[in-house]
């Protein structure tokens, strides 16, 4: 009986075994073959959605076709693959899954939101398969949970990190938050506040409103009654303007720092009839972003990205969604440094070394820190600006 | 006084959702949960007509509502005349909100848009308070509106008309009125309107394609306090749930803003179960 059920047993894992190497197809491109890259953009999303996947997508075009002119990753010609997810992580999840049922690839790399990137990442570490995600999730650049994924843009800490000196070169010693309910306004709000009291700037109010509010002048106005030296925000959208119109209905007159979601809107980058751009509502205002996302005729590197992603089509959204033009550099150093690509941890393994990343030939963030307990981008702080509203070209603030 | 004009305005703006509702409550016992949408795209055609196309605003007027009023009779007939039951009526109409929602999207993108307003955008000071013009025109569009539709429905046949579908539809029908045909034109002047009221609401709004959802269930708390079929309801109820929202943000935080509104809509249906100004009937079975 017992001789019976080992048998059994013994057929049913072989049989499992069997199964789940067909359904994993074949391992990447070999030592040979193209180096495989899987993009999963939301191109048929609507909105800012469908800029921002067209952009990203965009960056990676640029990058393949530069890595590949300098040689291609370890002497293998990368070969993309772009597909729809169409925003949606149960579409992203039933590509990626057919992908690697039939060729799988090398890499893979999304242009997010970060629900996809939650829906996603479980498989890609089962696989073992090296990824990049550019929508941080809440474990996404946790090494612990994700060994083999890295976070292509700043977290929360990074970008709060940015603040600290400038309100401090400013001189500010005291500071109003007003935030969305969205989870990154809360985690914004919740995070920004023990960095201004740590960095000895006292918070007079942190203020919450619903983003679907179409009026914030009660919170702005709370705030205004305790005084203080500056206005720290946090928005998208449609609240960004009326928090503008709530700023000017006060007549405060108030200096703003804003973050880069603040930046992304295009009402501030816009001007009248359309947007507010160069009206008095966006005079105190200035907001984060990577200082790629300025135009600089002396950056050369940024520069030739620009115009080779412009070649490629138009770029729709700010280049905070070209950090992925950096994917390709990073790979390629980091199989320099093992000499092949064909595994996926020797490669992720090689990414978190310092020597690694600062050989990369990287553009849109100048140093990609990842780190054996984080492999988030870990932001140097003189990666990000504050920058007054100004138009939008090409992906960047002129 | 800026708050009590904030919440002022922004109840306005409710009580212009409400009395679209209201409207075809009244016409066909039905609830267009569709109603917002209609008003978020009348925002969006006056933006294309100002600023896109910068026509005088008499012409963005009269094309926003006349494209809403197309809008809102293609509805009518694709999401109301086929379904009989005015239960599945919601269903319906909340399928065409969807659909607005993703088509406004498609055409005009994610991003707020601008739709300035014909009558300045300087801070007025007015009673102590500071006041954008528009939210004055606001209100004043509102109260006008409730007095013109009461005015218009005891002095002229097709209000009377409209009165007694609403009181009995079959006595109505009795009584030679083409109820079919009154519930579509009603159904369409609901979307004209809405469409009208595009270039006083986008300039407070901005045109973006979350309005109509940021609208829609505030609209509909309105009516609830007011008393379904009761303009004056609509207006009062909407000035109330705009004053009780903005100064509960303000004073007791914002995360309290909502469950004020929700806790006064209570407490006002547990004494007056069908409205402010709607009393309740006695049916006979």
């Amino acid at each position: 009986m017992m001789q019976r059920f080992v048998t059994a047993a013994m057929a049913a894992a072989s049989a499992a075994a069997l199964l789940a190497g067909c359904g994993s197809g074949e391992t990447g491109g070999g030592a040979d073959g193209p180096y495989r890259v899987l993009m999963t953009a939301g191109l048929s999303t609507q909105g800012a959605l469908a800029g921002n996947a067209a952009t990203s997508v965009l960056s990676v075009r640029a990058s393949v076709a530069q890595v590949n002119r300098a040689g291609g990753v370890a002497g293998r010609k990368v070969e993309l693959t772009v597909v729809d997810d169409e925003g949606n992580p149960t579409t992203a999840l039933t590509k990626i899954r057919q992908a690697i049922a039939a060729q799988r690839p090398d890499a893979v790399v999304n242009a997010g939101p970060s629900t996809v990137a939650a829906a996603t990442l479980p498989v890609l570490k089962q696989y073992k398969i090296l990824s990049f995600n550019i929508a941080p999730t809440e474990d996404s650049a946790n090494p612990a949970v994700n060994p083999l994924n890295f976070d292509m843009t700043g977290n929360p800490e990074d970008y709060i990190r940015g603040f600290i000196p400038h309100l401090k070169e400013k001189g500010y010693r005291s500071a109003g938050i007003v935030h969305g309910s969205t989870a990154t306004g809360v985690t914004f709000a919740e995070q920004m506040e023990p960095a201004l009291k740590a960095a000895g700037i006292t918070v007079v109010g942190n203020q919450e409103y619903d983003s679907a509010a179409l009026d914030m002048t009660p919170q702005l106005q709370a705030l205004q009654s305790k005084n203080p030296d500056v206005l720290v925000m946090d928005g998208y959208g449609a609240p960004v303007g009326h928090l503008l119109k709530g700023v000017e209905k006060l007549g405060w007159n108030v200096p703003i720092v804003a973050n880069n979601s603040v930046s992304a809107t295009g009402l501030i980058s816009t001007p009248p009839p359309t947007g507010v751009l160069g009206t008095p509502q966006v005079r105190n205002l200035v907001t984060q972003v990577y200082r790629s996302t300025v135009h600089d005729p002396a950056d050369r590197a940024v520069n030739e990205v620009v115009a080779a992603m412009a070649a490629l089509g138009k770029i729709e959204s700010t280049l905070i969604m070209a950090t992925n033009y950096d994917v390709l550099p990073l790979i390629a150093a980091a199989a320099a440094k093992v000499g092949h690509a064909g595994d996926p941890q020797a490669l992720a393994k090689a990414l978190e070394d310092p020597q690694v990343q600062a050989s990369a030939k990287v553009v849109i963030i100048r140093r990609y820190n990842f780190r054996p307990d984080s492999h988030g981008p870990n932001l140097a702080a003189d990666d990000l600006a504050f920058v007054a509203p100004s138009p939008l070209k090409n992906g960047q603030f002129q | 006084m800026t708050i009590i004009w904030g919440g002022l305005a922004l109840g306005a703006v409710y009580a212009l959702v409400a009395v679209g509702y209201n409207i075809v409550f009244i016409s066909s016992k039905t609830f267009n949960f569709a109603q917002a949408q209609l008003m978020m795209v009348g925002t969006f055609v006056a933006h294309t007509g100002l600023v896109t196309l910068r026509l005088p605003v008499a012409l963005v007027v009269l094309m926003a509502t006349a494209a809403v009023m197309a809008v809102a009779a293609v509805e009518e007939r694709l999401a109301i005349r086929p379904v009989g039951d005015p239960e599945a009526v919601l269903v319906t109409t909340l399928g065409a909100a969807v659909l607005l929602n993703g088509l406004t999207q498609l055409v005009w993108g994610g991003q707020p848009l601008t739709v300035p307003f014909f009558g300045g955008d300087q801070v007025l000071e007015l009673l102590g308070g500071r006041v954008y013009p528009v939210e004055i025109a606001l209100v004043v569009v509102a109260v006008a509106l409730v007095v013109l539709f009461t005015w218009f429905s005891r002095r002229f046949v097709t209000g009377l008309a409209l009165l007694a579908m609403a009181e009995d539809r079959e006595a109505a029908m009795l009584r030679g009125i083409d109820v079919r045909r009154l519930a579509f034109w009603t159904f369409a002047a609901s979307g004209a309107l809405a469409g009208l009221l595009g270039v006083f609401v986008g300039p407070k709004t901005f045109a973006v394609a979350t309005l109509g959802a940021s609208l829609a269930l505030k609209g509909f708390v309105v009516v609830a306090i007011g008393g379904f079929g009761s303009m004056p309801g609509t207006l009062v109820g909407g000035l109330v749930v705009g004053l009780v929202e903005a100064l509960a943000a303000r004073h007791l935080g914002s995360e309290y803003a909502s469950i004020s509104v929700f806790a006064v809509l209570i407490a006002i249906l547990l004494v007056r179960p069908s409205g402010l100004f709607v009393r309740t009937r006695e049916r006979a079975v």
